[in-house]
């Protein structure tokens, strides 16, 4: 097992930056997700660590060593393209046997080898067929045999289930999720899709813009979030704008103008200066009557989502709200509500538009 | 009521085969109609008045096959060996070519493309009066060897000179299949091998090349066939010093001996095939995984 470190790495495209200078550690066996819109720079970062492209600044190590003008053959790594990229004038066993020859590997466990990592993907019937005889889904576990049969050092996957319909996307996160911890690889994962991002890994590498702007647990995101870019492109996020007032404890209290509320931090903001809060729309409760520390407001517009609603809650200020209720709860447009943001749910965020 | 039988058609929609007539008509007249022409040649009478005598004989094709000297069998064996040299040296010279002409992203490539075509708009007899001027015994070439105090050099007259003159003429025939075979093959496959341990060279003859296969075939089929024919440039470039069968075919035709030169033509045309047949065999047990 190998880990990775990015040091500093750079690339840059004549005048486009594609990737600023980021700075990553991956431990061995640990999935790492690398998540952003399109354009930040995931898969630049994926083809520096495969060879693919080599970086105008920094360094790449693989336990150590450094790899960073090293051609791709040199590196030991699995791919899985988004298109599979599978020979088509091969057949399955064929593409399996590639990386295996490359290493003149002998005949005996080239057989094993080929045979194992087919009753891995569950494919030992289709070994005979061209990759034009099998489904996206089959040609997806092949390309993943492919990448895996070799043993690489690293396991580096490219929105590998894009091509997919919704219903098998589900069933392959999983699948390629439990291949990777019963393999124990170390592998690096770009995708665009957050929810692709939980599931499957350990930790989540969030870009933007070529610049990597944090990285942690799916819950350290979703609650924690660094900036407030990172909080927008992950699930929904109200933010409030205010003056920071002072500290109690680990809180910091925000002045709005609706009102002060509490929040957690992980910077530490000057007294006095501005600063932005990110609240979850279901973090927030609402009540028809008074309840201490809830701030007064006003439905002004209500969406059924079947499990939720969806409310917009105008506060006494004008500042709108977007709140998440079990459909159980019941207000109507024009009621008078008063909500809560609690203290362990609101978050400040660097926020460098503000 | 009764269905109605699968090949009636309902009335005033005429067969679909009519959409072809125009194309049938214009094969038989320009292709069919003389091939059948020269068949029935071959199997004339030779006079030195007239075209041929009326009658039949299987002389000419005697002649040709069993001549003792085997002189038409070497004349046959040269025009292979001369034409699948060129096959050969075209698909060396193009790949490389239509491998940047299909990779390449320089805004150049339509001024690539079109220098690739440009042969092709000179006739053929102007390329090879362009060959001479610079390989003739006193052509540019040999001169300026000559001012450097060096010797001159054999460069045409021989097979050398119209080797080179027709590999020149039928390069654009090798590229344009090379490349539409090589544009059709995606990187992510040569990356795909890469990260599977393979080095260029391994890159080049597991991936790329075998993919390029449809191509090669193509090209090489197409220059084989090309070079098989050729008469302007052996003619002109050889000078009469370099013979092939269509040379010979031409000579017999100025000595009137059409229906020898018949029989000499086709002979060609069904070893050709013969070749381009075994060739296409061979090359299709290597494509048999691509769609
Ligand atoms: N070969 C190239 N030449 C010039 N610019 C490039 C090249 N490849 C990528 N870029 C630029 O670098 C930036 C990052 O591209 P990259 O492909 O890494 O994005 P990505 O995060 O993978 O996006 P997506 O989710 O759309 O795949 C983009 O602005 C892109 O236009
Ligand atoms: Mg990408």
């Amino acid at each position: 097992m190998t880990k990775l470190k990015l040091d500093g790495l750079q690339k840059h495209y004549g005048t486009v930056a594609a990737v600023k200078g980021i700075d990553l550690d991956v431990a061995e066996g640990e999935l790492v997700s690398l998540l952003g819109p399109s354009g930040c720079g995931k898969t630049t970062t994926l083809r520096c660590v495969a060879g693919f492209e080599l970086p105008t600044g920094g360094r790449i190590t693989f336990d150590g060593n450094e790899v960073t003008m090293l051609p791709p053959e040199r590196r030991d790594i699995g791919m899985v393209f988004q298109n599979y990229a599978l020979f088509p004038h091969m057949t399955v066993r064929e593409n399996l046997r590639f990386g295996l020859e490359m290493r003149k590997v002998d005949a005996a466990s080239m057989e094993r080898r080929v045979a194992d990592v087919l009753g891995m993907v569950q494919l030992t019937s289709m070994e005979t067929r061209y990759p034009r005889q099998l489904s996206g889904g089959q040609q997806q576990r092949v390309a993943l045999a492919r990448a895996l049969v070799i043993e690489p050092k690293l396991l580096l996957l490219d929105e590998p289930l894009a091509n997919l319909d919704a219903k098998l996307r589900d069933e392959m996160r999983f699948f390629i999720r439990s291949l990777q911890k019963r393999v124990g690889i170390t592998t690096l994962y770009v995708t665009h899709d957050q929810a692709e991002a939980m599931v499957m890994s350990d930790r989540i590498v969030v870009m933007f813009d070529g610049l990597i702007h944090q990285v942690g647990g799916a819950r350290d995101i979703y609650d924690r979030p660094a900036t407030r870019q990172v909080a927008s492109f992950i699930g929904l996020s109200n933010f409030v704008t205010g003056r920071v007032a002072g500290r109690d404890g680990s809180l910091w209290r925000l002045e709005t103008s609706f009102g002060t509320i509490s929040c957690g931090a992980g910077i530490a903001p000057g007294a006095g200066s501005p600063a932005t809060a990110m609240v979850r729309p279901e973090a927030i409760d609402l009540s028809a009557a008074p309840v201490a520390g809830a701030f007064p407001g006003r439905v002004s517009e209500r969406f059924f989502l079947g499990n939720l609603v969806d409310y917009r809650i105008t506060m006494s200020d004008g500042t709108l709200l977007q709140v998440q209720q079990p459909a159980t709860a019941a207000f109507a447009p024009g009621d008078e509500v008063h909500a809560t943001l609690p203290a362990e749910r609101a978050w400040l965020v660097r926020d460098d538009a503000a | 009521m009764t269905a109605p039988s699968p090949t009636a058609r309902p009335p005033g929609v005429r067969p679909r085969w009519l959409l072809a007539a125009p194309v049938l008509v214009t094969v038989a007249a320009l292709i069919v109609v003389p091939y059948v022409n020269i068949l029935v040649m071959s199997f004339r009478v030779p006079s030195t008045t007239k075209p041929y005598l009326p009658g039949f004989t299987f002389g000419n094709y005697t002649k040709a096959l069993a001549d003792p000297d085997f002189f038409y069998f070497e004349l046959l064996f040269d025009t292979l060996r001369l034409a699948l040299t060129i096959t050969f040296l075209c698909l060396v010279v193009a790949y490389p070519v239509a491998f940047h002409l299909a990779r390449t992203t320089s805004r150049w490539k339509g001024v690539l493309y079109a220098l690739v075509l440009s042969p092709l708009l000179v006739g053929v007899v102007i390329r090879s009066f362009g060959w001479i001027i610079l390989l003739a015994n006193n052509g540019l070439i040999n001169q300026s060897l000559k001012a450097w105090g060096m010797a001159p050099l054999p460069l045409m007259y021989n097979e050398f000179g119209v080797v080179l003159a027709l590999v020149h003429v039928f390069l654009p025939f090798m590229i344009l299949p090379l490349m539409g075979a090589i544009q059709g093959i995606d990187p992510r496959l040569e990356e795909a091998a890469r990260s599977l341990g393979a080095g260029p060279a391994k890159v080049f003859w597991r991936v790329l090349f075998p993919l390029s296969m449809p191509g090669v075939q193509s090209g090489c089929i197409l220059v084989f066939v090309l070079s098989c024919g050729a008469y302007v440039t052996p003619a002109l470039l050889g000078a009469g010093r370099v013979h092939t069968m269509t040379t010979e075919v031409i000579t017999l035709l100025d000595q009137f001996l059409w229906p020898f030169g018949a029989a000499l033509a086709l002979i060609l045309s069904v070893v050709g095939l013969a070749a381009v047949a075994i060739y296409a065999r061979l090359s299709g047990r290597l494509m048999r995984g691509l769609a």
